[in-house]
């Protein structure tokens, strides 16, 4: 599904955030992407869809070479996959429903089929009734389930969440984290790049430690653990 | 791209446009003013250049006769000239004509012809008009040819000099409504590039969930058509329905003024600033493609 093979990424101004990352991903898996800040999680997820391109090595999603592909093959590769960031990133003038169906209009789905989806995704994060607000009006927990709602709407094979409860306060942070482990259930596989060790510890899932661009551990059904240095 | 998509760019560069209005309206007005110019001129020259033809076709040209030439053969040329083509009229003028008519010309101080005494030291001459201004200098060699005929002159220098500032003009009017033009393409594009940057997050955000790149576009590049559209089709509508005033007052006050007809003229010109109000606004989308790019 994911693999990275000896990926590097040096960015233009010298700094190396990435160096030899091995990574196997499966359909269907969950999994915690933790470590320090600057230790290269978010240029790990950046890579998958493309934000970013390898310095070195093979990045490949589902099948293609996402650091060879195409430009005009970049979008089909991002509507398979689903991200969601620590800021939301939401239209402030545009409803709830407005913001999710937007990841659709681009799409040229028909109009009746993205009502149906956005239905089914506002159900799935819970904002039903909350559909016709902007997002000034909504909690950041709030606002943080339309962003995921609008990353699940194509219905992608991948979801990349890079610290989306980082803003949350531990409530709201915990019905986040009880959505993504619900569509991951689903059959989406998931990525989440977390500080939040009490929820990885609670979650047992798998989880990957990075450091200094790379890989320190990679264990199933782990912990965040006390050799993560914050 | 299917219809809806084109409806749904439409509408977002809709919002780039009322999101902005103050820059909108300077944008039109710009285009608007500096194709009007550019219209003006056009029209202006084209009349200048209709005047220019009348009077080159009005200029007589003048064969003189050597002394020695008998009536007989001046009227006997006469009767030859008037028989070929380009030659609208031809009329024998003797040198008494030529004298009175030069005393004439002096007016008061016609006396002064007066020191010549019965001596005429005028020519006589033939006077010949064109059809037209293209006619005029084969039929001054033509003339030339004629037996009797010593001298042939008619005022190529008014009419060249006429031309040469009329060429004068052209090019300065050709120049400001380039610069115009320029002014109002930097505008344009501008106008864009905030729109652009006002909708950073939209732009960026439609990239991760995957819009095309045209997609991307088409709002920018309808938003610098609508603007260029409009703007030039203020300058078309003012160019065409002005000059139609223009002309029919003119008809009416100043009669002999030869002005050309508006209804093939105007309408090509109003044409004309409309496609180039549309080009404007592809190539002030254009040139803010790279900071779209940039997003």
């Amino acid at each position: 599904m994911i693999s990275l093979r000896n990926v590097s990424k040096v960015y233009p101004n010298g700094v190396a955030a990435l160096r030899g990352v091995e990574l196997e991903v499966s359909k269907g898996e969950f999994v915690f992407l933790v470590g320090p800040s600057g230790a290269g999680k978010s240029t790990l997820l950046r890579l998958l869809f493309r934000e970013e391109v390898p310095t070195s090595g093979v990045v490949q999603v589902n099948g293609h070479d996402v650091g060879r592909m195409r430009r005009r093959q970049i979008p089909f590769l991002r509507r398979q996959i689903g991200v969601v960031f620590q800021d939301y990133r939401l239209l402030p003038q545009r409803t709830v429903v407005e913001n999710i169906a937007f990841a659709l209009r681009v799409t040229e789905i028909h109009p009746r089929e993205i009502k149906r989806r956005v239905g089914q995704v506002l159900e799935l994060v819970g904002l039903t009734d909350r559909s016709g607000a902007v997002p000034s009006q909504l909690s950041g927990g709030e606002q943080q389930r339309v962003a995921l709602a609008r990353a699940m709407v194509g219905h992608p094979l991948v979801l990349l969440a890079d610290e989306p409860t980082g803003n949350l306060d531990p409530q709201n942070a915990q019905e986040m984290m009880r959505i993504l482990l619900e569509i991951n259930r689903l059959g989406t596989t998931v990525i989440m790049a977390t500080h939040a060790a009490q929820l990885v510890d609670r979650a047992r899932q798998r989880v990957v430690a990075m450091e200094d661009g790379q890989i320190r551990r990679d264990e199933l059904a782990a912990s965040y653990s006390e050799e993560v240095v914050r | 791209m299917k219809l809806r998509t084109w409806a749904f760019c439409l509408s977002e560069a809709n919002q780039n446009l009322l999101r902005n209005p103050v820059l909108a309206i300077a944008s039109v007005t710009t285009t608007a003013v500096s194709l009007l110019v550019l219209g003006v001129f056009l029209l202006l020259s084209a009349n200048v250049n209709q005047i220019a033809n009348t009077i080159e076709s009005q200029v007589a040209v003048r064969a003189f006769f050597s002394q020695s030439t008998t009536p007989a053969q001046e009227s006997a040329a006469l009767v030859e000239v008037r028989g070929w083509p380009g030659v609208r009229s031809a009329k024998l003028v003797t040198r008494a004509q030529a004298l009175s008519q030069l005393k004439q010309e002096f007016g008061n101080q016609g006396s002064v012809l007066n020191s010549l005494g019965s001596a005429n030291p005028l020519e006589d001459s033939l006077s010949v008009t064109a059809s037209a201004p293209k006619d005029v200098s084969p039929l001054a060699k033509r003339l030339n040819g004629l037996t009797g005929v010593v001298q042939v002159s008619y005022q190529s220098q008014v009419v060249s000099r006429l031309f040469n500032l009329i060429d004068g003009v052209r090019v300065v009017g050709l120049g400001l409504g380039i610069l115009l033009v320029l002014g109002a393409l930097l505008v344009i594009n501008n106008a864009i590039r905030l729109g652009i940057i006002a909708r950073r997050r939209e732009i960026s955000i439609m990239r991760l969930v995957g819009a095309t790149e045209s997609l991307v576009h088409w709002p920018f590049i309808l938003e610098g058509l609508i603007l260029g559209l409009i703007g030039s089709l203020v300058a078309a509508g003012v160019s065409w329905w002005g000059y139609g005033a223009v002309y029919s007052s003119a008809a009416r006050s100043l009669p002999f003024l030869p002005l050309v007809s508006p209804t093939p003229i105007a309408r090509d010109i109003a044409g004309i600033l409309v496609v180039l109000g549309v080009v404007l606004g592809a190539v002030g989308f254009r040139l803010s493609l790279r900071r779209l790019a940039r997003v």
